[in-house]
């Protein structure tokens, strides 16, 4: 009976407190960039680190005063790709979503909203940019199937480590996971050891 | 033109040391739209600035994709869209890809280092008018429209659409 208790306490406690289920780590040999994937229920999401070079790349390419380049350059940036891995309707949303830095030694920062798409471009109009792709689209509504792909903006210095506390919901029942001890990428491929 | 052509070597070059950002598997999936809706008109120019409208295609069935070049599920599903439509009567079934926000000469600079050369139809919508129309957040988005021009089916994410399940979607709709 004390044995089955605890077993369900333990079960209860993993539930609430939102760490992912399945996190693995890959580190891509060419690059030495990390990739980081947690499969929760139902849902999945990747995360890669995307060098300021490649943010650069898109940005110019797409007529981009420079100090905007910049700037985008500046956050850590993550390819995002966020797939329903169910049989049910999926939503989410970024404006939900959290991050914190984390020193690994348990000094743990304390959480702030990650940036959206609708923020960003809100700052974008008001430079006259009228592109409106390539960022984390702040919404989703994912039917069977469904996947989706666009960076994540973390304004943090280069080389930080944090956690990304996300959420999604299946019909409608919300889920919560987090990704723990994300590096931001480094600031160019010399800089990776 | 040349310009471009080097600005998009160094970005397929860049996206090479990103290799990660083009692994997840296409599935084929199209998820039968509730609520049928009339699929709005259109009209865009094409690779040689001819403008086509939407309702041209009425009475053929018709796959509208919307991509990009940096958009790496748009590269990966590029093939399969090509080999859909030379599979497919065309007759009957029509591939219309509506590029946002980019042009002519970095399509054409992107087509020529791809493995297969798109023959479907490339449109241009540079202003992304059109995808806000139809309410797509992001790239890739597809939707299936039948004869009568109503939106029946809808992917979000890269598929492979030549799939033998996507083209019997596709039969039954030229069936219908």
């Amino acid at each position: 009976m004390l044995y089955k208790t605890f077993l369900v306490i333990t079960l209860f406690l993993m539930s609430i407190s939102g760490h992912a289920k399945e996190v693995s780590i890959h580190e891509n040999k060419a690059s030495g960039l990390l990739t980081w994937t947690a499969k929760e229920e139902g849902f999945s999401i990747e995360l890669i680190q995307l060098l300021p070079d490649f943010i650069r790349a898109i940005y110019a390419k797409h007529n981009f005063p420079k100090e905007e380049v910049e700037r985008a350059a500046s956050y850590c940036m993550f390819g995002t790709i966020l797939k329903n891995t169910s049989n049910q309707q999926l939503s989410y949303r970024v404006a939900e979503w959290r991050y914190r830095t984390n020193d690994g030694n348990g000094k743990i920062g304390k959480e702030l909203p990650v940036k959206t798409k609708t923020q960003w471009l809100d700052e974008w109009r008001k430079k006259g940019i009228m592109f409106s792709w390539t960022l984390l689209p702040d919404v989703g509504e994912f039917s069977v199937g469904d996947w989706q792909q666009g960076f994540t903006t973390i304004k943090l210095p280069r080389d930080s480590t944090f956690d990304l506390i996300y959420k999604w919901s299946l019909d409608g029942v919300e889920h919560t996971g987090t990704l723990e001890n994300l590096k931001c990428p480094p600031a160019s491929l010399d800089g990776i050891e | 033109m040349r310009n471009k052509i080097i600005f998009i070597s160094f970005l397929l070059a860049s996206m090479t040391a990103h290799a990660d950002w083009q692994q997840p598997e296409l599935s084929h999936n199209l998820t039968p739209v509730k609520n049928v809706i009339s699929a709005s008109d259109f009209e865009l120019p094409d690779m040689d600035e001819e403008k086509v409208k939407l309702s041209k295609y009425r009475g053929k069935v018709v796959l509208l994709n919307f991509w990009a070049t940096w958009c790496p599920p748009c590269i990966r599903e590029m093939p399969s869209m090509e080999r859909l439509h030379q599979q497919v009567d065309a007759e009957e079934f029509k591939v219309l890809a509506v590029n946002q926000m980019e042009d002519a000469d970095q399509v054409f600079a992107f087509t020529g280092q791809l493995d297969v050369d798109p023959t479907f139809e490339i449109l241009f919508d540079t202003t992304s008018e059109v995808s806000q129309a139809y309410a797509v957040r992001g790239l890739p988005t597809t939707y299936l429209i039948d004869k009568k021009g109503n939106i029946r089916y809808r992917a979000v994410g890269g598929r492979e659409f030549n799939h033998p399940g996507v083209i019997e979607i596709i039969n039954q709709l030229i069936e219908e």
